[in-house]
């Protein structure tokens, strides 16, 4: 976090213009300035993550047909695939450190209560048989832990199922720093159930994760920044055991036209604001708004959950606050 | 039936042009689902309320009710039946009391074929429509006879704030489904009167019956056939206030007409 130049970032942000999304990604200029921000600002983050990660260099690499998209950052398009992975690893890289704090300033604490709410609708670790069954839960973008060291707790402490297994798994290896060093603190039995693994959810090795291996697939705040959605559900879609659940926490599009006004207000004025003098850091929380507004409304999303082959229950979705946020389900049928 | 024919030609009119967007099929049913609140002749009730998977979790879930209630553990079990795992349950979104709604539906809907069989055996011509609401509502009553041991624990989830929206609409649709079984073809302001009163007495009914011991439920139905009586009693009651008001005030107009005023 140390020496970093937020202020000639800052000035580069002011004469940047602020207008609609189109304008803006058609402008040349604001591409180039931005791109070359997080890459020079991190230079080891980006040379670990343009090559493909320790794991998936033994094994044959992802098909190089589907990696060659284009797909969006924040409120830019255009951008390949490989990019947006390495610009949004050079974002959470540099937010790892001061993440949880800026959570609960930008949410007002509130993001620890659709957490709770995630997980304990999720309901890990219950079981109708005695002994409880065994269950395998893969914490996708889980970096730091908050989901996985919930879901631990709710099934070991109230279903008194010892017998559940946490995967944490980052594309980022700074914020699998952090969720390791949090983790220290918890019980050693809840520690001896957690593992780690850095992977990228898009392309998931088939030698990393077999086939039908886990019950449970969460993802909380993290889909969208992943650079291939589609893929990375089917990849869910792979990893599940039949009967196995996606469930998706993620920011959604608010329902109520005033609430909305507020929202919108509070997010782009506010919060790169609360970036910047907390984190020291205005454009990855720049990013972090416009990949909100950028992400698929409730609807959308849940068609996307259903054509990767999930079966989903009632209306599909949950939301909370509003709509602020929401929360998807699909099974993986047998 | 509607309240009036236009209304359903409306409702008709808009289902046509529904149709011709480009949606999901599943999608566009939930909708219809959702937004058709009764009766109608001119297009046909929605198809089920729950998926393939849905369905087979809860059918075997709801086997395993009568011993372990209507609660996480029951959809479980039934999952677990059903051939799915453990986590499969999170594919119903309302957790236990999409065991509860499944009763609820699946008993309304076993409804139309049993009234067929109960009104064709006796004299189904010579039986008036309040005679009619008031053995369909019996029969539905039957319909938890399995479950009525749990059901005071069914009521409470059902009255948390987030379910009643749910289990209202459940009742409007249960007393709508019951007076058009009887036969009720009312396009007056009675539609909304006569379907009111029925699911106030049969709500009031239900909950007797969970507290009601007696042999084949004995006491629940001469409770039923009381509340019924009295809502008629009431019905005609007012109708005869009406009637005398009615009445009383014509002949003071009159009166006051042949005292010169010019009214």
């Amino acid at each position: 976090m140390a020496a970093r130049p937020s202020v000639l970032r800052a000035a580069v942000r002011v004469s940047r213009p602020r207008h609609s999304p189109c304008n803006f990604c058609s402008s040349q200029h604001t591409q180039q300035l931005f791109s070359t921000t997080p890459r020079n600002q991190h230079p080891e983050t980006a040379s670990r993550t343009t090559t493909p990660n320790s794991h998936s260099q033994t094994t044959t690499p992802p098909d190089d047909a589907v990696r060659h998209g284009t797909t969006h950052f924040g409120f830019q398009d255009g951008l390949s695939e490989t990019e947006k992975t390495e610009r949004v690893a050079g974002v959470f890289h540099s937010v790892a450190e001061s993440y949880d704090r800026m959570n609960d300033l930008m949410s007002f604490g509130w993001h620890r209560i659709w957490k709770d709410h995630f997980v304990s609708s999720l309901n890990p670790g219950l079981s109708s048989s005695s002994p409880p069954k065994p269950q395998r839960i893969l914490d996708v973008a889980g970096g730091t832990g908050d989901i996985a060291f919930r879901m631990l707790h709710h099934a070991h402490t109230i279903n008194a199922n010892p017998s559940v297994h946490v995967t944490i798994s980052d594309i980022n290896a700074s914020m699998l720093a952090v969720g390791k060093q949090r983790s220290l603190t918890l019980p050693a039995s809840q520690q001896a159930s957690l593992s780690f693994l850095e992977m990228d959810a898009t392309s998931i090795p088939p030698s990393l994760i077999p086939d039908n291996s886990y019950d449970l697939y969460t993802v909380a705040f993290g889909i969208r920044n992943f650079s291939n959605v589609p893929a990375a559900l089917a990849q869910a879609r792979r990893v599940l055991k039949p009967g196995g659940v996606f469930a998706c926490l993620e920011f959604s599009k608010v329902t109520n036209a005033v609430l909305d006004a507020a929202y919108k207000r509070w997010s782009f004025s506010a919060i790169p604001l609360i970036g910047q003098l907390v984190a020291g850091d205005r454009d990855s929380y720049q990013y972090l708004v416009e990949s909100i507004e950028r992400f698929p409304s409730q609807q959308e999303f849940r068609r996307m959950i259903q054509e990767a082959g999930f079966e989903v229950g009632g209306q599909g979705y949950e939301d909370l606050t509003g709509g602020v946020a929401a929360i998807h389900k699909g099974m993986k049928p047998l | 039936m509607a309240p009036s024919r236009a209304t359903s030609r409306l409702a008709a009119a808009a289902l046509r042009r529904a149709t011709h967007q480009p949606q999901p099929q599943h999608t566009f049913r939930r909708q219809l689902g959702a937004t058709s609140h009764y009766h109608s002749h001119d297009h046909p009730p929605p198809a089920g309320d729950f998926g393939t998977a849905e369905q087979a979790i809860l059918s075997a879930a709801y086997r395993h009710v009568p011993e372990h209630g209507f609660t996480a553990h029951a959809l479980s079990l039934g999952a677990r039946d059903a051939g799915y795992l453990d986590i499969s349950t999170n594919l119903l979104p309302e957790g236990p009391f999409s065991l509860i709604r499944y009763h609820l539906v699946t008993q309304r809907e076993a409804l139309a074929p049993r009234s067929a069989a109960v009104f064709q055996e006796g004299a189904a011509s010579s039986l008036q429509v309040p005679d009619k609401v008031e053995r369909l509502a019996w029969e539905r009553l039957l319909g938890n006879t399995e479950v009525n041991h749990r059901w005071q624990e069914a009521l409470a989830i059902m009255a948390q704030p987030t379910h009643v929206p749910t289990s209202l609409r459940e009742l409007a649709l249960l007393s709508d489904e019951i007076h058009h079984l009887a036969g009720d073809v009312s396009v007056d302001p009675s539609w909304y009167t006569k379907r009111g009163s029925l699911s106030v007495i049969y709500a009031s009914s239900e909950l007797f019956m969970t507290n009601d011991r007696s042999p084949g439920y004995g006491e629940t139905r001469a409770f039923l056939q009381r509340r019924l009586d009295e809502t008629s009693k009431i019905g005609s009651t007012l109708g005869g206030v009406a009637q005398w008001v009615g009445f009383t005030a014509s002949a003071g107009v009159n009166v006051l007409r042949s005292k010169g005023v010019r009214i």
